[in-house]
């Protein structure tokens, strides 16, 4: 099971709730399972004997709500709760920027462009990054890329586009 | 035995010239550097390369195309074991004990226990597909769809047993898998389903794209996290081989799991993928302390990672024998045997048996190459790891960026990436693991199909899973494998209740 | 003076345009293929581009981008630039019968694309496991016409050429069997040999060296004349099933508005590829059909198009 953890952290302020993680992870399942349940709502389930495009997400966005409820249930009995952790909002928010970031330069202005961009984007979702260090990094880096992929392997990437 | 051992010397005659040498050697070079990039896969490269085999003689190009593929399975532990980013399905099991090897000072022997598992699951597969090949595929005949199915249900089953923690959160897990897996066209209808209109979801989702963000990203943003415990390796890097007494845990677990990979291998519906699951499975239950597994245990490495290439190696017996390819890769190799004019077929191996032999030949002597090229280099990547991580982390999301962009030249896949990033992320917060979600992911798109396709031949009976003896076997053993899972569950919590 | 202000700006595009056209291909041109390396349609687009770059002087380079039958590589071209840079290989499926099976097409197969040229055909076969209890085709169409739903027809999954010939196939029949979905061409042929399923239609590639091995039987081939590459299988026309002619037909389309003189010089080349002996053999060895020389203009391909989505239209919808 879960690492248990010292007992009295667990007495948040919804004492009742033994295991915070638990409780929060049950619900996690349960949007879910209610996002794919929305999603499919128009969807022919077929039957049993002939199945239509519903028949399995719909069973199967079932059981994972019921997994769901089972944690938040767990969540109230058992006697070694764990809390849940904090969660950052600098790294994703840097890493995921980085990412998206490629995603929407790629194709208009080349991997010449966006591949700096995604490093150094990235690069500050380290609390210490160096902008000079990572820029003269991503420059070389992304050298390296065009050559490795372009004209190593191939592949068919955009270097470098004026839109 | 005398006609396996002049088809195997006509083999090695055929691919012992210079030039099919120096084609093998190019092969998995090529794979190894693919393997290890990150989202870069065997299918973009070797459709790259495909005109560049246009002037080669046919046995040559098929040689060199061969190369990458299993190169690439060679490469791709090493991004699995050092960065925790599975580039195919059948990697996802070694990232679990290898990166966490890798995390303690060890990956030196994690990769040289992967390469030397591999090889000597790569020479036996070889010698099976000399001897047995042909035989092995009327085996596999006996497979329809009720049978996949049931092979399916076992391996959810393994997918349980993978499980660290909880059997409830690796249950969750891997059913929102299986969720996952239904996004995209209706098999039957063409009806969309769970695409929220993104086109790019008709047919379904990536599994590099799902991989990377939940593994390799969700890692990523993790590791920042805690400044402590980010540089990969802290430390001493450790010895750069197994040591003896590490070789003498693998031992076992690299033989049980070139049977199995080698077995799960000839299904010509990619059994090949459970092959890795199914060795860790039977390692973690074999085990005298299975608590061991999951934070680094030699032999969760060196058993799938045997049958990783076994299964990669035997794959190649249903394209050769029969000349239906049983992955997308070897559909690919379908395509550049055609452009060279040999359509495969059951005739392939009467009517052209230097290019069959050749190729079961090369395999073996690619096998050697790839050990000889990646031992030398694991010092290499190891002190990869001494890269400052503030350097190393922007690294590694530019390569897969690129990596992920040039599997269909779509920006949409990498916000897709992004997106699983985060969702990998949440699951993390949440305390669920990743590996039981990606094998429902895996297994359930071919269980879907396979499910639909058995009641469509049976009408709509469910008996049919239990009156074909194949399928009834099949989940016959998946019953007992769960119920074995549960045990120790069930005993535990008994021994909680009294303990209170 | 507005008017004049226009006409010289038009006349200015026109001769400015003529000026890129005439030095055209300046840098290598990529061509779209909307389905996965290895397949029939890639196949041909190599062998055909492989010779086509040689004339033009650049190198045309394949960009796989495959999904949704198709369609998805087929909207990204009809979206590209029209400066002749951006080309791709449609297929009877993205331009015959895509408009039928998908609602919201993104394209139109006539009006958003300009016409270069037909490249090759690969014929279809009406092949069935080896123990279907028919001798000939005509017993076939008995059997099929006796048992109907009890028959199991397998296809590639929706929008494949298997699907879309199998639904031409059964509704000239005048029956409905059970099809049964597969992912792709592999699974499909493997669950035929196995003789999981009983029947389906493929292209030539597929199945040939099947049907030389005897794993599975043919019982007819759709084309006019029989193949080559299978000089034993009669045709539907021989076999008493002349309705049933169909091939997937490859061919090379440019996005609307790519200028003539462009569209000239690309179906030039293509001519060239297909009267080349070494290509015409590699192309007729895979059992493909190579269009006649009144076939290869890009007039004849532009009527071709709307005659085959006025045919696949009302049996597709009629299926659904």
């Amino acid at each position: 099971m879960t690492e248990s953890s010292d007992p009295a952290r667990a007495a948040g302020p919804a004492a009742f709730i033994r295991s915070p993680l638990d409780a929060a992870a049950g619900l996690f399942l349960i949007c879910l399972a209610a996002v794919v349940l929305h999603q499919i709502r128009g969807l022919d389930a077929g039957s049993l004997r002939s199945f239509g495009p519903a028949m399995l997400p719909r069973g199967l966005a079932v059981i994972l709500g019921a997994s769901g409820i089972a944690l938040v249930l767990m969540s109230v009995f058992r006697r070694d709760g764990s809390v849940l952790e904090r969660w950052s909002i600098r790294g994703p928010f840097f890493i995921l920027g980085s990412v998206l970031a490629f995603a929407f330069t790629i194709r208009v202005f080349g991997l010449a462009v966006a591949g700096p961009l995604a490093m150094v984007v990235g690069a500050y979702a380290d609390p210490d990054a160096r902008l000079k260090e990572t820029l003269i990094f991503s420059v070389v880096l992304t050298a390296v890329c065009v050559v490795l992929f372009r004209y190593v392997l191939g592949l068919s990437i955009p270097i470098l586009k004026m839109p | 035995m005398d006609s396996i051992i002049s088809n195997l010397a006509l083999g090695f005659s055929t691919a012992l010239t210079f030039q099919n040498l120096a084609l093998c050697f190019v092969g998995c070079l090529i794979g190894t550097l693919i393997g290890v990039l990150p989202g870069v896969g065997p299918i973009a490269t070797i459709a790259m390369l495909l005109p560049i085999t246009f002037g080669l003689d046919p046995t040559g190009a098929l040689i060199m195309l061969a190369g990458i593929y299993y190169g690439a399975q060679y490469g791709g532990s090493t991004t699995a074991i050092l960065v925790n980013i599975p580039g195919e399905a059948t990697s996802v099991v070694t990232v679990l004990d290898g990166h966490e090897m890798a995390k303690q000072g060890r990956a030196g022997a994690a990769l040289g226990i992967a390469a030397i598992g591999s090889f000597i699951a790569g020479t036996v597969s070889t010698l099976v597909i000399a001897a047995l090949g042909l035989p092995l595929t009327k085996l596999a005949q006996l497979f329809g769809p009720a049978e996949y199915f049931s092979l399916m249900i076992m391996g959810l089953v393994f997918a349980m047993v993978l499980a660290r923690g909880s059997l409830l959160r690796a249950f969750a897990m891997i059913v929102l898998g299986l969720v996952l897996s239904t996004i995209g066209t209706d098999l039957e209808t063409g009806e969309e389903r769970l695409t929220f209109g993104i086109e790019r979801l008709s047919d379904g989702l990536e599994f590099v794209v799902l991989a990377m963000g939940v593994f390799g990203f969700a890692e990523i943003i993790r590791n920042l996290e805690n400044p402590e415990a980010r540089d990969v390796v802290r430390g001493s890097i450790g010895p750069l081989l197994p040591t003896r007494e590490e070789f003498r845990q693998s031992a076992m677990p690299i033989a049980r799991g070139t049977f199995l990979g080698a077995l799960l291998g000839i299904l010509p519906g990619n059994g090949a993928v459970l092959g890795p699951f199914a060795s860790y499975s039977v390692e973690k239950k074999l085990a005298k302390d299975p608590r061991r597994f999951g934070r680094g245990a030699i032999e969760g490495v060196a058993g799938p990672e045997a049958a990783n290439n076994a299964g990669a190696q035997t794959a190649f017996i249903p394209l050769l024998t029969l000349g239906i390819p049983p992955n997308a890769v070897m559909a690919l190799m379908v395509g550049a045997m055609t452009i060279h004019g040999i359509i495969p077929g059951p005739q392939v191996m009467t009517k052209a048996p230097s290019l069959f032999w050749g190729m079961v030949a090369s395999m073996w002597i690619g096998n050697l190459m790839l050990l000889i090229i990646n031992l030398p280099m694991v010092g290499l990547w190891v002190r990869l790891l001494k890269v400052p991580y503030r350097l190393l982390f922007p690294a590694i999301l530019l390569f897969c960026c690129i990596g992920i962009y040039s599997i269909n030249s779509s920006e949409t896949d990498v916000i897709f990436t992004a997106v699983f990033g985060l969702f990998g992320y949440a699951l993390l917060k949440f305390g669920f693991e990743p590996a039981p979600l990606l094998l429902g992911f895996v297994l359930g798109k071919l269980m879907e199909e396979k499910l639909r396709q058995a009641l469509i031949l049976s009408r709509g009976s469910f008996m049919t899973f239990v009156e074909r003896p194949v399928s009834l076997g099949l989940l016959v053993v998946a019953a007992v494998l769960i119920v074995v899972a549960l045990l120790p569950a069930i005993r535990k919590s008994r021994d909680e209740v009294f303990t209170e | 003076m507005k008017i004049l202000a226009k006409l010289a700006f038009a006349a200015a595009a026109l001769v400015a345009g003529s000026a890129a056209a005439q030095t055209y291909p300046a840098k290598p041109i990529t061509m779209i293929v909307p389905f996965a390396a290895g397949g029939p349609t890639d196949v041909v687009a190599r062998i055909v581009t492989e010779h086509m770059s040689r004339t033009l002087g650049q190198q045309i380079v394949i960009e796989n981008v495959g999904g949704a039958g198709g369609t998805t590589g087929t909207t990204r071209a009809s979206q590209a630039g029209n400066d002749g840079y951006t080309i791709m290989m449609g297929h009877m499926g993205t331009h015959g019968a895509a408009p039928a099976l998908y609602p919201n097409l993104k394209y139109d197969p006539s009006k958003d694309f300009e016409p270069v040229g037909l490249a090759a055909g690969t014929p279809i076969l009406i092949v069935a496991k080896k123990a279907f209890p028919a001798q000939d085709l005509k017993g076939f169409v008995d059997y099929l016409k006796a048992n109907g739903d009890k028959v199991n027809q397998a296809h590639a999954g929706v929008g494949s050429v298997s699907h879309s010939t199998g639904i031409l196939l059964t509704s000239q029949v005048g029956t409905k069997t059970t099809q049964v979905p597969y992912t792709g061409t592999g699974p499909a042929l493997n669950d035929l040999v196995s003789g999981q399923v009983d029947f389906m239609t493929d292209q030539i590639v597929n199945v040939a060296e099947q049907i030389r091995a005897g794993t599975i039987r043919a019982y007819a081939i759709a084309t006019p004349s029989r193949s080559p590459a299978l000089p034993d299988v009669p045709t539907t026309k021989e076999a008493g099933l002349p309705q049933y002619e169909v091939s997937a037909w490859n061919a090379i389309f440019a996005p609307k508005g790519t200028p003539a003189e462009v569209v000239t010089k690309l179906n030039d080349a293509l001519v060239k590829a297909l009267a080349d002996e070494g290509t015409r053999k590699r192309l007729l060895d895979l059992g493909a059909v190579l269009p006649e020389k009144n076939e290869q203009t890009s007039a004849w391909l532009g009527d071709f198009v709307a005659k085959e989505v006025a045919r696949w239209t009302p049996v597709l919808k009629a299926a659904k």
